[in-house]
């Protein structure tokens, strides 16, 4: 048994290194093939976000880390019940509304945080809870529920930025999280705050959660089977239901972490451009680290560096962002390619459960 | 359970075995290569010879804004013979790290911000790094010894475009005129209130030349993007079903949706020139689509980016001794102008540049433009040219008993400025 673990994880450890020699090779060819140096410009991404021991560059790397970390457990807890949950962008749209509600407000100073904390968690967790509701009990496909959710909060959200809660001096983004309500900075004249923190503690419960509750358990056995799961005396519908309802207050407190964690905004901007993405870059880490809490902690730390070197990229290797999406969306796609055909293996010999 | 816990250590441990070994073999490399791209410390120059240029999230391409941002430093560097960086943002989070990623260096002589959405970011970079020169496009921050605002009256050259708008649109017969906009921020109302100011000057200069009254209906959207030309052309389109015959682009990349829209609505109507029209916007746009951009209303970023670059140096050579401040061009300084037929041969290049436009085609444009100007009778240009004329001299000319003047007075204007300006003006105020 402990063998045949053994022999399993360096299969997937084989898997994630061709992945990534892969990816690194066509995004390499397609670079040469439009002019630049892909050697001097993986060393310029590399070398100014994860290969590097200036302070700053891997505080950015991890500040952009949180984000998609929080995510990506939504993402993952919703795989374990067996259900393909896409809808971390508008969980954490609605968390960022909820931190910002909690913005407008005048309250004593020290309540802000838990506050924003208390009210995005519990937005997310309930804009989850639609698409929950609507999967256990309804048998709505949750793919398409909450595509059409994540674009329902895009618009209340963006409608609250411009006709409730607009910034007085500035009507492009909403009221800004006050002073005592913002994360603390965890190293000067950088942009790495709490945030990461956070999400490192987020990412350790829903580990322990998943592993070593009964809880976990059920959703686990759902996901794995719940006809079985049933037959065993679980309650598979409430199962999915809490896996939405976990996945959302992850993805709220993304929202939360983005207001109340973010020099210099600390608000929501027009076109919600400040949130807009880490919702769908959520699925690609969980992918990326074989959907497992604690394989997600390394993937986000790697796609928040690919992320924090597209400057060195631009800056150092001369190479147009335009570029570097497209090298890095490579990478990032081969990286999650194993993991995605490993589910949708699982998922078809399942006969779509 | 014991095995269980054991498991899931196990799983754990290999996990992180994982992760080591990816990122130690990833350092190997490295290392192999010679070790990560420091800069060469050589001792330091006096004057440094690399400008930044830090785009928004709107980005390069837009053949407007950012793209003139981008002429004006590449003039800048060629001529004093610098080396030109460009860092495009992908999301509002990049500013910060862009800003500080570039002053941390140290390696450069002047890092300009084009865009009004990096104010905050500027002003905290500013202040962390006192001794780095830094220009903002539209931002204001005049407080930093070490920031130049540059700003554009862009509510006068607007004036003009909406004095045409309302001039071509009453003699083709049409009932509305528009204007779709980008990002709703501050910025964009100086663009806002000077068109529809321009509009209702435009209705009484026609009343004037042909007895004939007319009262336009003015329509405004906020697509809320500067680099999505599909909500452009959805806002057109719209405009263009509730009878507006010119359209104001205020949109960056997002207006060349308007102009597909435009085009394709005479197109339908089977005509090869307007109207319907549209107005280009920071660039001399004319060329894009010719023949359905009637003007442009040319706000010369490339022209604010130069002269920032410049002011550095002079800073630098000790020929003058404040640096920040407010930069604010306008009609008078070349800073916002409408566009002419001459100004096209300048910016066919942008085009040939971004490949939207073969060389070939050059001429074949310039006449398509030059029959679409001669289309509408002489004396709409020369009541705009005229306006041009007057705004400079005497800004106190009113319309509807609003002083182009005041409108001047209260930049910059919030929301419900903008909105009592509207109202004057009896656009919806929304």
């Amino acid at each position: 048994m402990e063998r045949q673990k053994l022999i399993e994880s360096l299969y997937r450890f084989a898997e994630i290194m061709v992945a990534l020699i892969a990816g690194f090779a066509i995004s390499g060819v397609i670079m040469w093939l439009g002019g630049y140096d892909p050697i001097k410009a993986y060393r310029a991404m590399l070398g100014t976000s994860i290969l590097t021991t200036d302070p700053y560059n891997l505080a950015m790397t991890l500040s952009f880390s949180a984000p998609i970390m929080f995510t990506a457990i939504t993402f993952a807890v919703g795989v374990r019940a067996g259900v393909f949950n896409i809808g971390a962008e508008g969980q954490m749209y609605v968390g960022a509304l909820g931190a910002v509600l909690v913005a407008a407000m005048s309250l004593p100073g020290p309540l802000y945080l838990p506050l924003a904390i208390l009210f995005g968690s519990l937005l997310g967790a309930l804009w989850g809870a639609i698409a929950g509701v609507l999967k256990a009990y309804k048998g709505v496909n949750e793919v398409v529920s909450t595509i059409m959710l994540n674009w329902i909060a895009f618009w209340v959200v963006e409608y609250t930025r411009v006709d409730l809660l607009p910034n007085p001096r500035d009507p492009s983004k909403t009221i800004e999280m006050p002073e005592p309500g913002r994360l603390p900075i965890l190293l000067k004249g950088t942009e790495l705050t709490a945030s990461i923190v956070l999400a490192v503690v987020v990412t350790l419960l829903s580990y322990y959660l998943l592993w070593h509750t009964v809880l976990g358990y059920e959703i686990r056995a759902t996901g794995m089977n719940p006809r079985a799961a049933r037959y065993g005396g679980i309650n598979p519908e409430r199962a999915v239901l809490w896996s939405f309802i976990i996945g959302g207050i992850a993805a709220g407190l993304a929202g939360v972490c983005e207001i109340a964690g973010r020099p210099p905004h600390y608000a929501i901007t027009t076109g919600l451009s400040n949130l807009f993405g880490y919702g769908f870059d959520g699925i690609t880490v969980s992918l990326i680290g074989a959907n497992h809490p604690l394989g997600i902690i390394p993937a986000a730390i790697f796609v928040g560096g690919l992320t924090a070197g597209a400057r060195g990229m631009q800056i150092v290797a001369g190479v147009p962002l335009e570029m570097v999406k497209a090298v890095q969306g490579v990478i990032i796609i081969a990286l999650a390619v194993p993991g995605l055909l490993r589910l949708l293996k699982t998922r078809l010999t399942r006969g779509g459960g | 359970m014991k095995s269980g816990l054991k498991r899931a250590l196990s799983k754990t441990a290999a996990l992180l075995i994982v992760v080591f070994v990816v990122l130690a073999a990833g350092a190997a490399l490295f290392l192999l290569r010679g070790g990560p791209a420091e800069t060469t410390t050589t001792s330091a120059p006096a004057i440094p010879k690399k400008i930044a240029v830090v785009y928004d999230i709107g980005g390069r391409g837009d053949l407007s804004f950012n793209d003139m941002a981008y002429l004006g430093a590449k003039r800048a560097a060629d001529e004093f013979g610098l080396e030109l960086v460009e860092v495009q943002s992908k999301s509002e989070s990049d500013y910060l790290p862009n800003l500080r990623t570039l002053a941390r260096s140290g390696e450069y002589l002047l890092i300009v911000a084009v865009g009004f959405l990096m104010t905050d970011a500027v002003n905290q970079t500013a202040q962390e790094y006192p001794d780095q020169l830094f220009a903002i496009i539209d931002g204001y921050i005049p407080d930093k010894p070490n920031v130049l605002s540059v700003l554009f009256k862009e509510h006068e050259g607007s004036a003009l475009v909406g004095a045409l708008a309302a001039m071509v649109a009453a003699n083709y017969g049409c009932s509305a005129v528009g204007v779709v906009l980008g990002m709703e921020i501050p910025v964009l109302y100086k663009f806002e209130a000077g068109y529809y100011w321009g509009i209702r000057y435009g209705e009484q200069v026609y009343k004037q030349h042909t007895g004939q009254d007319v009262s336009l209906n003015v329509l405004w959207t906020y697509t809320g993007a500067f680099n999505d030309p599909a909500k452009g052309k959805t806002a057109t389109q719209a405009q263009l079903a509730q009878g507006a015959c010119v359209v104001y682009n205020v949109a960056g990349a997002t207006g060349l949706g308007i102009f597909e829209a435009v085009e394709e609505k005479a197109k339908q109507e089977g005509k090869d020139m307007g109207p319907p029209f549209a107005i280009g916007v920071d660039a001399d746009q004319d060329y894009i689509k010719p023949g359905f951009i009637v003007a442009s209303m040319m706000k010369r970023v490339d022209v604010g980016v130069y002269t920032a670059v410049k002011r550095a140096l002079d800073y630098y050579q000790k020929k003058i001794d404040k640096f920040g401040g407010i930069l604010e061009l306008g009609l008078k300084e070349g800073g916002v102008a409408i566009s002419k037929l001459e100004d096209l041969e300048t910016f066919l290049e942008l085009g040939i540049q971004a490949g939207t436009v073969k060389e070939a085609e050059k001429q074949q444009i310039i006449d398509k433009v030059k029959a679409m100007r001669e289309a509408i009778p002489s004396w709409i240009w020369e009541e705009v040219d005229k306006l041009a004329e007057t705004l400079k001299t005497n800004p106190d000319v009113a319309v509807d008993g609003l002083k182009f003047s005041d409108i001047a007075a209260k930049i910059p204007l919030d929301s419900d400025e903008i909105k009592q300006i509207r109202q004057q003006l009896g656009v919806p105020t929304g």
